[in-house]
Order: C-alpha cells, then sequence, then structure tokens
C-alpha cells in the first residue's frame, strides 16, 4: 500500500482521490436507483416512475429532497446513540473497500504518475475482504439499537448469513490467488492481457480470438464468487434479513427518511464492490479485449501527437472499458432480483454450508493439484 | 509532526481508549463493540508497520467474524440483569482488584522489556524488506508444519468437546 504520501503534493491528491471515488460511489447510488426502479417496471411489463423530467431521471432528486425533509425521529425504546451511529457507520466499509479497486491504467502527466483508484493495497483481496466483512456490525447495530423484535431477528438473520457466505466467498477466491500467484489486484489485471493462453506440461497453446480472462480458467469459482456476493449484500434470493412477509423490513424497520436511504447506498456499496471485483478477477479488469494498454496508448500517439493526450486517452479509454463491464455485472444484479424468488432460511443454510463450501474447497484443491501438475510435469 | 508519527499516535489513542472502554463501560454490548474497535485499530496499526497480510487477517478473523458472533449473542441476553450483576458484588470487586493488579503489572513489565527492544527492531527492518506474506507462508507450511497442523487438531478438539459438553445432560436447556 502506498502510504498516506510523503509530500504535501500527494498527501492533497490522495486525499482528493478519496473525496472523489466516495462521491463517485454515492452519486451513482441515485442511478441504480432508477435503474432498479425502471428495471422492475420493464421486466414486470410496467412503466415505472417516468413522470418527473426525461424518462423519470428527476424522480431521484424528487426522492432525496422528500427524504430529507422527513421528520426524524429515534423510537421510544431505541438505543439513541447506536440508532444514529449505524447508518452513517453504513457507508464506511463500503466506501473504503471500493477505492482499492483499480479502475484504469495509472495517469501520467509529466513526472507525476495518477493511479485511478483511492490507494493500491499490496494485499488487495484481503483488505477488500477484511473491510466489507466489518458491515456485520452497522446491521447488527441497527438491529439491536433500534429496541425493536422484527429489528433484531432481521440483524440476527443477516448477520448469520454474511458470517457463512464469507467462507464460500474467500474460499472461491483462493483458486484466483492461486493462479495468479498476487493478492495485488493491478498485477492480476495485468496478467490477463492479450489472447488466451495456457501455458503448462510443457506445451504452450493461445487461443487468438479470446481474451486471457479468469474466467477461462476458473469457472467454477467466478460462479460460487458471484453467487456468495449476493448473499453478501444481502440482495434477492437473499434478503431473508428484510423478508417483508415475516419481519416488516428487518433490521432498517425503525428507519426512516435519509437514515434508511444510507443504508441503501451502503447496499449499492457492496453491490458495486461485488461487481468490481467480478470485473477485476475473472473478466480483465479495465482492460479493453482485444488490445493491450501499449497498443490504446499508441493509438492515443497516432490521433493526438503528444505523450500527454495519448496518456490521458490511454486512461480515458480504460476507465470506460471498466465501467462498461461493471455496468454489466450491476445489471445482473438487477435483473436477477426482479427474476428469483426468496429463499426459505433452511435452504439458504443448505447452500451454504452444504452446496457452496464444498464446492469452493473442491476448486481450491483441484486448482492447486493442476497448477503443480502443469509446472513439474512434461507429457 | 510527519504523517506516519501523525497515524502512528492518532491509532495508538484510538487502541488505547477502545480498549481501556471494554473494561470500563458497564454495558455488555458497548464493551464488545469496543472489543471489535480495538481490533480494527490494531490492524490498522499493522498496516503502519508494513505486515498487510497480518492486518487484513486480523481484521477478517477477529473484527469480521469472531467478534460479530459475540456481538450477537450478546445481543441476545437480557442485559439489565448482566449490568447488576457485573457492577455489584464482592467477587465483582475482588475482580476488579486483581485486574487493576495485572495492568500494573503489564505497565512495568512493557517499561522494562522496552529498553531491549531495539535487536527486535533490527530484524522486523530485514523482514519487511522482502514479500511478508510468502516469508510468513514459508515459516507456517515449511519450517513449523507440524504445529501448525498440531495447533489446527487442538481446535478441532476443543471445537467436538465444546459440542459434547453443551449436549450432556441436556446442554443449557437442562431443568
Amino acid at each position: 500500500m502506498s502510504s498516506m504520501g510523503t509530500t504535501g503534493f500527494e498527501i492533497t491528491v490522495n486525499l482528493i482521490k478519496t473525496v472523489l471515488v466516495f462521491l463517485m460511489m454515492v452519486q451513482a447510488v441515485p442511478i441504480l436507483v432508477w435503474l432498479e426502479r425502471r428495471g422492475s417496471a420493464f421486466i414486470q411489463n410496467r412503466f415505472g416512475p417516468n413522470r418527473v423530467g426525461p424518462l423519470g431521471l428527476v424522480q431521484l432528486l424528487a426522492d432525496a429532497v422528500k427524504f430529507l425533509n422527513k421528520e426524524d425521529f429515534v423510537p421510544d425504546k431505541a438505543n439513541r446513540f447506536l440508532f444514529y451511529a449505524a447508518p452513517v457507520f453504513a457507508l464506511i466499509p463500503a466506501a473504503i473497500a471500493y477505492m482499492a479497486i483499480p479502475m484504469s491504467v495509472p495517469l501520467i502527466i509529466g513526472d507525476s504518475k495518477f493511479l485511478i483508484q483511492g490507494y493500491e493495497v499490496n494485499v488487495g483481496i484481503v483488505f477488500i475482504l477484511g473491510i466489507s466483512s466489518l458491515a456485520a456490525y452497522t446491521i447488527l447495530m441497527a438491529g439491536w439499537g433500534s429496541g425493536s423484535k422484527f429489528s433484531l431477528m432481521g440483524a440476527m438473520r443477516a448477520s448469520a448469513q454474511i458470517i457463512s457466505y464469507e467462507l464460500a466467498l474467500g474460499l472461491s477466491i483462493v483458486g484466483v490467488i492461486l493462479m495468479y500467484g498476487t493478492f495485488n489486484l493491478t498485477e492480476m489485471i495485468q496478467q490477463q492481457q492479450g489472447p488466451l493462453h495456457f501455458t503448462g506440461f510443457g506445451y504452450e497453446s493461445y487461443i487468438p480470438w479470446l481474451p486471457n480472462w479468469g474466467i477461462f480458467f476458473q469457472p467454477v469459482g467466478a460462479i460460487i464468487f458471484f453467487a456468495a456476493a449476493f448473499a453478501e449484500s444481502n440482495r434477492l434470493p437473499f434478503d431473508l434479513a428484510e423478508g417483508e412477509a415475516e419481519l416488516v423490513a428487518g433490521f432498517h424497520t425503525e428507519y426512516g427518511g435519509f437514515k434508511m436511504l444510507m443504508f441503501f447506498i451502503g447496499e449499492y456499496g457492496h453491490m458495486m464492490i461485488a461487481s468490481g471485483l467480478m470485473t477485476t478477477f475473472f473478466f480483465g479488469g479495465y482492460l479493453i479485449p482485444g488490445l493491450t494498454p501499449n497498443d490504446v496508448y499508441q493509438m492515443g500517439l497516432n490521433w493526438f501527437g503528444s505523450e500527454t493526450g495519448a496518456n490521458i486517452f490511454n486512461s480515458v479509454a480504460h476507465f470506460l472499458s471498466y465501467n462498461v463491464k461493471f455496468a454489466i455485472f450491476l445489471w445482473i444484479f438487477i435483473h436477477v432480483r426482479w427474476t428469483l424468488p426468496r429463499f426459505r432460511y433452511d435452504q439458504l443454510m443448505d447452500l451454504g454450508w452444504k452446496t457452496m463450501l464444498p464446492w469452493a474447497l473442491a476448486n481450491t484443491i483441484i486448482t492447486a493439484a493442476i497448477i503443480f501438475a502443469a509446472n513439474y510435469f512434461v507429457l | 509532526m510527519s504523517a506516519d508519527a501523525f497515524l502512528f499516535w492518532f491509532l495508538s489513542l484510538l487502541v488505547l481508549v477502545s480498549g481501556l472502554s471494554v473494561v470500563l463501560l458497564t454495558n455488555p454490548v458497548y464493551s464488545a463493540l469496543c472489543l471489535a474497535m480495538t481490533m480494527v485499530g490494531v490492524s490498522a496499526l499493522f498496516v503502519t508497520l508494513n505486515a498487510y497480510f497480518l492486518a487484513g487477517v486480523q481484521l477478517i478473523v477477529y473484527a469480521g467474524a469472531v467478534m460479530v458472533l459475540f456481538v450477537m449473542v450478546l445481543m441476545l441476553f437480557d442485559l439489565k440483569h448482566e449490568t447488576q450483576a457485573f457492577t455489584r458484588g464482592k467477587i465483582t470487586g475482588a475482580i476488579k482488584i486483581a485486574s487493576v493488579g495485572i495492568l500494573a503489572g503489564l505497565v512495568v513489565g512493557a517499561i522494562t522489556i522496552g529498553k531491549s527492544l531495539e535487536n527486535i527492531k533490527a530484524v522486523a527492518d530485514n523482514a519487511q524488506a522482502a514479500d511478508t506474506t510468502k516469508i510468513l507462508s514459508e515459516n507456517l507450511f515449511l519450517k513449523n508444519v507440524f504445529g501448525f497442523e498440531a495447533l489446527g487438531v487442538l481446535l478441532l478438539v476443543i471445537a467436538v468437546g465444546t459440542v459434547a459438553l453443551s449436549r450432556s445432560k441436556g446442554g443449557t436447556h437442562a431443568k
């Protein structure tokens, strides 16, 4: 991890980047809410919000104003400190973890090199998993602090679910770590450059029409990771924590107005982390299929004729590429939510402990065995 | 004051204050949450010492899993009863005095040992030059693999023993 920075300039840049990435995350939420509402309407053959502004886009601004104007109340039996602290804490783990995901090639202007991410962490995966596992506390704080039984039951369900699926989530990535031999997200992306190629057993084979993405090496890991990520972000089909039929709204039953919106932002933040990690591990991160960053740089050099122009073009192109992949996964999250029904609690635990955990373990062991064999035996 | 020094003092203050609150607060839920805060602070201190992997593992295992379970169980208790039990009585008073004694001993020990820390610092500087994760795994899985596996077996025995104890004679629900 680069530390806070050594000079005043570095510290300032790092601070600005931190604020920028946080704002990016928060600003994406209204768009996602709009997408969710319009998308669900599209799936269910309805219109969705379409009155305020073009395509109903300004609806969210109106919603935000509404949320801010609502009465700020605390239930009688609630614990005031925890009740207010929980929504604020909901934002922190999501924001901090998202900052560690690289979003583009570093921008080089003159002698300075700006990383297009909040900060680079050398043990990226471990850091992100560790930080996002702290999200369980916000749910527990909200559930217990509300002083309501529905809230407490919802919080218990949510945290038990998060702890259970964290195992499968962590184990599904072990195969990826073994394959790339690094914890660093940027190095992982760099290894996914170029056409698909397998090396091992003394051979080297190329498939020129496919990119060298992780999904072709770790399909089982990718599926388990994506499914566990749904459970981690408490979204359908894993949203038993807020099962409306039995628990009103789970851990945020007592919350209203902007405090509830902050839980929303936290949930969408976890969705974004999961999408960003899916992109990074299995779909080449910010890389453009068929082009290496060097190719893009040369293109920029031909078009703009200056190195600065080419560098800016390079970073912007890769940033767009990252966001296209990122948006596709966010859409899958939304589509799944409006397609699948909710699990029963015993089904949820069976899936986590009896299906996903053994498959993830098997994936780890088989990956390790194949990597060992490919390096030491020649056919 | 440099950025690193600022970070160190800030994090130390955080860890000390939240660590003290674990002992001083009467509400067990607050104590557990403060303990979680202490874990997070310690993990951040590991980062400032360049032990990134250890920091991450500390977050995942202690702050993310163990403490969440503690907090979860505590929240299901009737806390008024617990708070009274922990603030009154002669035994509680004796435990408090004993804790103060242990703390005093720890402080004295820390001051005495602190003077001989220069040697350890030199070793740490050597280690951080290389990839610490790799060194750690070589230590665990190659040099000390027997001890590591034995600890694993010990943990398994503890888990089985806990289940067996809680199930015998109807466990906690026995009348």
